[in-house]
């Protein structure tokens, strides 16, 4: 059991064994307030983007409640990404946790050959990886754990 | 007993099963036994899933019982049985048992397994329904997952409590009255850490009590897992008419036979296993007509679709259904 001696989650003025609804939104995200949450107690967070000190406070807060608890997140795909990858981890399920993201973004691509993650912002159909530099073909094969769309060496199969 | 029973035929549900030789009868509490089954050559068992159950054929009839090891590579099978005075026989029947001798066994069927991505079990069991609850907790501690365990049972009449204890320590919570189970229930549904999953096993009264509990306190229905091994009897039915469109067969089926019974009487093969509406193994394409829903296996959604049916249990609610058969 966690309840006992949690991290303080003052930051975040979560009670401990919250199980309402946690609002986190990312960015500029600004419907999220119009969410409803049937009348259930609601906890918002907002942060700048997904790094890992954010998620880092997100995990914090979700440690902190019990089940029952729901989890919408709203901004960008690339951050909102991550923190459903963070909510799963935590133990909270898919149908637990409500998505709303904004049509257009930067997109996470994982490189299956150094294992790090690429941000494309230009919404092509290839990004060069910033571990390895290699030229990236983006697939719509998606990660949820690791928010990412999977890429592959581009043009590996041209003779040259 | 069991010579005779041996004697007749392997019932379709034990078909392709196992041949067991009583190893050993405990008696649990006064009206619950526990009975070892071993292969007779000392052959080592299948392995199970945790919650599995196996169905044990007696006479003409078979009935399931829960397993109560961890599953992992056994060399012996136990169930426990509460001796049913009214039942159907089968309880009875499992009571004369001793040991040597042979009975007909189903391989063990998963039905209540646990959830591999839960960091914590939360069981909740009702008298003989410790059984199934009793495999994941010795599973966890095997496997070294967190587990908790709350057990109503009536004084004195609690099966494997020495064994729960040991297993569980502080995670064993007993309620020998409703009172207090109801608040032990509460206050754990309102405390779980995110990980948790919640498994249930006692009379069907009880389950929905548990489940509708839970669900108020927004457990999500993936969440909840719960065996339904004391489904009340269902009623006989009304007869009607299958029409097997691909064959071009027509069947009645009478009040008091299942559509399974009727189609094997017919010669035809159809997968199934449980026989009770829980395992889904023998689902059959409704083309036309309403099917009568009565299995647990089907969503409320795919029911309403009619366009799928459980034949062990479920039957028709118009006087023809047509089957792609």
């Amino acid at each position: 059991m966690r309840s006992v001696s949690m991290p303080p989650t003052a930051c975040t003025g979560l009670e401990p064994g919250f199980r309402g609804v946690i609002c986190a939104s990312f960015g500029a995200a600004g419907d999220i307030a119009k969410q409803d949450t049937g009348g259930r107690p609601r906890h918002d967070l907002h942060f700048a983007s997904a790094t890992p000190n954010t998620l880092s406070d997100l995990r914090t807060v979700l440690g902190a409640s019990h089940v029952g608890v729901r989890l919408v997140l709203a901004g960008p795909q690339a951050d909102i990404r991550a923190a459903a990858a963070v909510a799963a981890e935590c133990g909270l399920l898919e149908e637990e946790v409500t998505l709303l993201s904004d049509e257009a973004g930067p997109r996470v691509v994982y490189c299956p050959h150094c294992l790090t993650t690429t941000i494309d912002r230009a919404a092509g159909s290839e990004v060069e990886c910033q571990g390895c530099a290699t030229v990236l073909a983006i697939t719509d094969h998606f990660s949820r754990r690791k928010g990412a769309y999977l890429g592959y060496s581009a043009h590996a199969e041209e003779a040259s | 007993m069991t010579m005779t029973a041996l004697k007749t035929r392997a019932h379709p549900a034990v078909e392709g099963g196992l041949q067991l030789e009583v190893t050993n009868v405990s008696l649990q509490t006064e009206s619950i036994i526990s009975i070892t089954l071993a292969d007779p050559s000392g052959e080592r068992l299948p392995s199970y899933v945790p919650g599995s159950h196996l169905v044990v054929q007696y006479g003409s009839g078979v009935n399931a019982y829960s397993l109560t090891e961890s599953g992992s590579a056994p060399s012996e099978y136990t169930i426990s049985v509460l001796r049913v005075e009214d039942g159907a026989g089968g309880s009875v029947a499992m009571h004369r048992l001793s040991v040597g001798d042979r009975v007909y066994v189903s391989r063990p069927r998963s039905a209540f397994a646990p959830v591999s991505t839960a960091t914590h079990h939360l069981l909740v069991a009702a008298g003989i329904g410790i059984t199934p609850v009793l495999s994941h907790a010795r599973a966890a501690a095997e496997r070294g997952i967190a587990a908790s365990l709350i057990y109503v049972y009536r004084p004195g009449a609690g099966a494997h409590v020495a064994d729960t204890r040991e297993l569980l320590g502080p995670g064993l919570i007993e309620c020998t009255d409703r009172g207090s189970f109801q608040k032990v229930l509460t206050e754990h549904l309102t405390t779980q850490a995110l990980g948790t999953h919640l498994y249930v096993c006692g009379p069907a009264a009880f389950m929905d009590a548990v489940l509708d509990q839970a669900r108020e306190l927004g457990w999500s229905p993936a969440r909840l897992h719960s065996e339904a091994f004391g489904a009340a009897p269902l009623d006989e039915g009304e007869p009607f008419t299958v029409n097997l469109v691909r064959s071009g067969v027509r069947l009645e089926v009478p009040a008091g036979v299942s559509l399974l019974e009727t189609l094997e009487k017919a010669g035809r093969s159809i997968p199934n296993m449980c026989r009770k509406g829980i395992c889904g193994e023998c689902s059959l394409s409704v083309v036309r007509g309403a099917p009568q829903h009565r299995d647990l296996y089907l969503t409320d959604q795919e029911k309403a679709a009619n366009t799928t049916m459980m034949c062990c249990v479920s039957r028709s609610e118009d006087p023809e259904l047509e089957l792609d058969l």
